[in-house]
């Protein structure tokens, strides 16, 4: 039997990265560098996690500090170590969720500095140390659907903060699918569990009209919505254009939009942004560029984002011809069902948007989505980020791996990373893990068996 | 002494439900049995319907294909569910039922639901305690088991029938929680692999026959009197017990345990469901359910004004306890959360503490001998002269 060779890994970087991204980049540290200053600007400062609540805050006239997105964004710059270590000194363990044990670690030295204030000697903080401290929060609102640390971490926060800062949860139903008629934004679950998040948004409002001491401005919550469902309504047409063989742009370019659309102000610049992320996509398909060079093979990408691994993760499948395409933290997250949002009334819709976290299915609408994915993306194969520290993303998983075999014959291997601890990740097991797979769709084309390349084939499960 | 009857058969429970599932269909053909998972379930719906709910344990045994279902990084429990799944372990429960929120917990009941052919129902009690609205979810959560539980049963689940029910694991809590308060205040009748044994058959057993049982083996017994050895409390280990070696190697130390907040130990029998007869049960059922994180706060619930460090710290006052040994399940998220939490509020109590991440196969034993010997040391240069 002969095999092709996966094409063998270039010097030449393979990737062709969205050009506008850069701009998003800039848009993301414009916005950081806002929070930082927003107290001296009179602002109020909400620490939150989970479901993107920024528009409620926006409409209150609020800063807002998302503190995954803090965390990864740590992770991102290598900068995760001074706030994981003040984690660790505090005590917690290396194995907790690496998100939570860092913001944790950033709410440590944020108490720290708060409560040694800045002695004006130059020196006293390094670079590093600065970058975790962030300031303080004046309430805490906790939004995580589906994984239950989510909602402990912000206790936790909570506590360790004096308990002294208001706190506000919002309690999500897990789509779990116990009737006959649950399934995919259907049946009496989903109904009920969308109406009590959203009168839980409304609770939510009284609590930031008392923290805040004006009134909630529903116009500007409109106003905001507006721009986000647009922004949403674009970024779904330009990954439906990335559907196209070859695909104009990857998983690794939509990642680099997730800042944006997850907690960036809705307004004109989002929208405009997230048309010229659609518009490039487009010029491409017009000029028959694609996001990986000679597209040899169309992969899925299953699990949290590797924070500290993202530009090296999208160079490594790159050189092997390998575009990721689809991902369920992408094509399944972040304001990826517009059509849900009535922007004269948008609570509704808001509150559906946030039980759809993809980590708040049951493992029935997870494959469903998966499956629906890889369909229609066209896709070879699937890379499960086994992610350390993340219970919540990596739980159905294998699930996910068996399903793809036996459904549609697609291979699937297993990668140990974390999403914002870089000491989990296993570079030797993702190389060969990679290559060994690619290997079984090059055989499996060769016998004109396309996408077939998992049949009957056992799953790499993780060491 | 010679162990009693009574206490072996409890023990036999703890130690092999299935045997007990087993013997209670055969002496009761065409009722199920329904597996629960911990810590929160509203078991007296469950009896009320006519259906014994077991909550699942782990089996202990190594986990082998539930490897290629959960990720080696689930705590021990979930992995040895998955595993139990995987192999047919759970084939004697006709439904497995939760209420419980733990994301890992979730991971492993949804493995038992995509690979095995029973229902596995998860009906999420509300884990927000503070929340203006937490009891009315409550309440319609606690519907939607009833509802549950007439569907299986096939006939309505009567008012009297809960009452009959509520009071039957009262009864059996109640005997146990005196024990536990018996062994707080000087009590060292039982070692705690037997008290262990204790609570997980409670967990797994009809309540009428195991109340019983335990009226005959606390009967048979004599009392044991405190002695100096340095007192410890047990905290942790939610959703299933700890490995008897670890036990046993607590007490051989020179340590005596007098209390505890393990799942398998008080946080089973702390709390009573608070009904007076003639009231709605499912009300008391949903009260006994809000009240139960602040008679032992949990770390998996979310509740601002209940706190388990101090609560802790109460119990060590109550019991006379020198020493707190953590026993913390190797990737329980909610308890590495809490832990600092704990730390803390003992360090500045001035409390010695032992923090033992404990995993499914087992830790080396010898290692944490040294450690607790230190310990026990590190309390007894505690104690003032005079002692
Ligand atoms: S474990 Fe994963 S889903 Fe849960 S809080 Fe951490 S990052 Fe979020
Ligand atoms: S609470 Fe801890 S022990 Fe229980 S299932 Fe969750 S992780 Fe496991």
């Amino acid at each position: 039997m002969t095999t092709t060779a996966p094409t063998a890994p270039t010097a030449e970087p393979r990737t062709e990265r969205l050009a506008i991204t850069r701009e998003g980049g800039r848009m993301i540290a414009d916005y950081w560098e806002d929070l930082f200053v927003a107290r001296e600007s009179g602002r109020k400062i909400v620490w939150y996690n989970g479901g993107a609540l920024n528009p409620m805050f926006q409409a209150a006239g609020l800063a807002w500090c998302h503190g995954e997105a803090f965390a990864a964004r740590l992770a991102a710059q290598r900068l995760e170590g001074p706030a994981q270590l003040a984690g660790a000194e505090y005590g917690y363990n290396a194995e907790l969720c690496s998100y939570s044990r860092t913001h944790l670690g950033c709410a440590v030295l944020t108490l720290k500095g708060s409560e040694e204030p800045d002695s004006g000697v130059v020196g006293l903080h390094d670079r590093a140390d600065l970058a975790a401290k962030l300031p303080a929060p004046d309430l805490f609102v906790n939004n995580y659907a589906g994984c239950s640390t989510g909602q402990q971490w912000d206790e936790v926060s909570y506590r360790v903060f004096g308990k002294n800062v208001p706190i506000f949860n919002v309690s999500h139903p897990f789509l779990w699918g116990n009737r006959p008629d649950a399934g995919y934004l259907v049946g009496s679950e989903w109904d009920e569990a969308s109406r009590y998040v959203r009168d839980q948004l409304v609770e939510l409002i009284d609590f930031l009209e008392v923290q805040t001491g004006r009134p909630f401005d529903y116009d500007a919550l409109s106003e905001s919505m507006t721009y986000i469902k647009r922004a949403g309504e674009l970024r779904r047409e330009g990954l439906d254009l990335c559907k196209a063989t070859p695909a104009p742009a990857t998983f690794w370019d939509w990642i680099s939009c997730i800042a944006p659309i997850n907690f960036l102000p809705g307004n004109q610049a989002l929208v405009d942004y997230f048309q010229n992320v659609k518009d490039e996509i487009q010029q491409r398909i017009d000029a028959g560029i694609s996001g990986v060079r000679d597209e040899k093979y169309r992969l899925y990408f299953d699990g949290i984002m590797n924070w500290n691994k993202l530009g090296f993760l999208s160079r490594k499948f790159a050189e092997h011809g390998a575009a990721v395409l689809a991902g369920r933290y992408i094509q399944n997250a972040f304001w990826q069902e517009p059509h849900l949002i009535d922007t004269s009334d948008p609570l509704l819709g808001m509150a559906q948007h946030y039980l759809l976290c993809p980590t708040n299915h049951g493992s029935k609408t997870l494959d469903h989505l998966t499956l629906r994915d890889c369909e229609s993306y066209g896709i070879d194969g699937i890379v499960f980020h086994s992610t350390r520290t993340c219970r919540a993303f990596t739980g159905p998983q294998r699930l996910l791996a068996r399903s793809a075999r036996d459904n549609l014959g697609i291979p699937s291997i297993f990668f140990e990373g974390d999403v914002a601890d870089a000491s989990f990740y296993k570079e030797e097991i993702l190389d060969s893990r990679l290559v060994a797979m690619l290997e079984a769709i090059d055989v499996a084309r060769e016998r004109g068996d396309h996408r077939r390349a998992g049949r009957g084939a056992e799953v790499a499960w993780p060491a | 002494m010679p162990e009693s009857a009574a206490l072996q058969r409890l023990r036999d429970a703890a130690r092999d439900p299935r045997a007990y599932v087993a013997q209670w269909r055969a002496h009761h053909p065409g009722c199920f049995v329904v597996g629960v998972m911990p810590m929160n379930f509203p078991r007296e719906i469950a009896l009320a319907a006519g259906v014994l709910p077991v909550y699942v344990q782990d089996d202990q045994r190594p986990v082998a294909e539930g490897r290629a279902y959960l990720p080696e990084f689930y705590c021990g429990y979930t992995r040895n569910l998955a595993d139990q799944a995987a192999t047919g372990r759970l084939d004697h429960f006709d439904a497995l039922l939760l209420a419980d929120h733990c994301i890992q917990l979730l991971g492993a009941s949804d493995v038992a639901r995509a690979i095995g052919d029973r229902p596995v129902f998860f009906g999420m009690l509300i884990s927000s305690l503070s929340d203006s609205w937490a009891e009315k979810k409550i309440a319609e959560m606690m519907g939607h088991f009833r509802a549950e539980f007439e569907k299986l049963s096939g006939a309505p689940v009567e008012d009297e029938a809960l009452a009959l029910a509520i009071e039957a694991y009262n009864a059996d809590r109640q005997l146990l929680r005196r024990v536990f308060d018996e062994r707080a205040a000087g009590d060292t009748t039982w070692s705690p692999v037997e008290l262990q044994d204790m609570v997980v058959s409670a967990q797994v057993m009809d309540p009428v026959e195991h109340h019983d049982l335990l009226v005959e083996a606390l009967a048979a017994a004599p009392r044991g009197e405190r002695d100096d050895r340095v007192r410890v409390h047990l905290s942790g280990h939610l959703c299933h017990a700890p490995r008897r070696e670890l036990l046993e190697v607590i007490e051989e130390t020179g340590a005596v345990v007098v209390d505890d907040d393990l799942w398998s130990g008080r946080r089973y029998v702390q709390s009573l469901v608070p009904f007076t007869p003639g009231e709605d049960p499912m009300s008391a059922i949903g009260r006994w359910y809000a009240e139960r994180n602040v008679d032992l706060p949990c770390p998996t619930r979310v509740q601002h004004d209940v706190d388990w460090d101090a609560w802790l710290i109460d119990a060590t006052r109550r019991s006379g306890a020198e020493v707190v040994v953590h026993l913390m399940p190797k990737f329980c998220e909610p308890h590495m959360l809490f832990y600092p939490e704990l730390r803390k509020a003992l360090d500045a109590a001035g409390i010695p503490q032992l923090l033992v991440e404990t995993e499914h196969e087992g830790i080396p034993l010898e290692a944490l001998r040294t450690r607790l010997e230190a310990l026990v040391e590190r309390a007894v240069r505690h104690r003032p002269a005079y002692a």
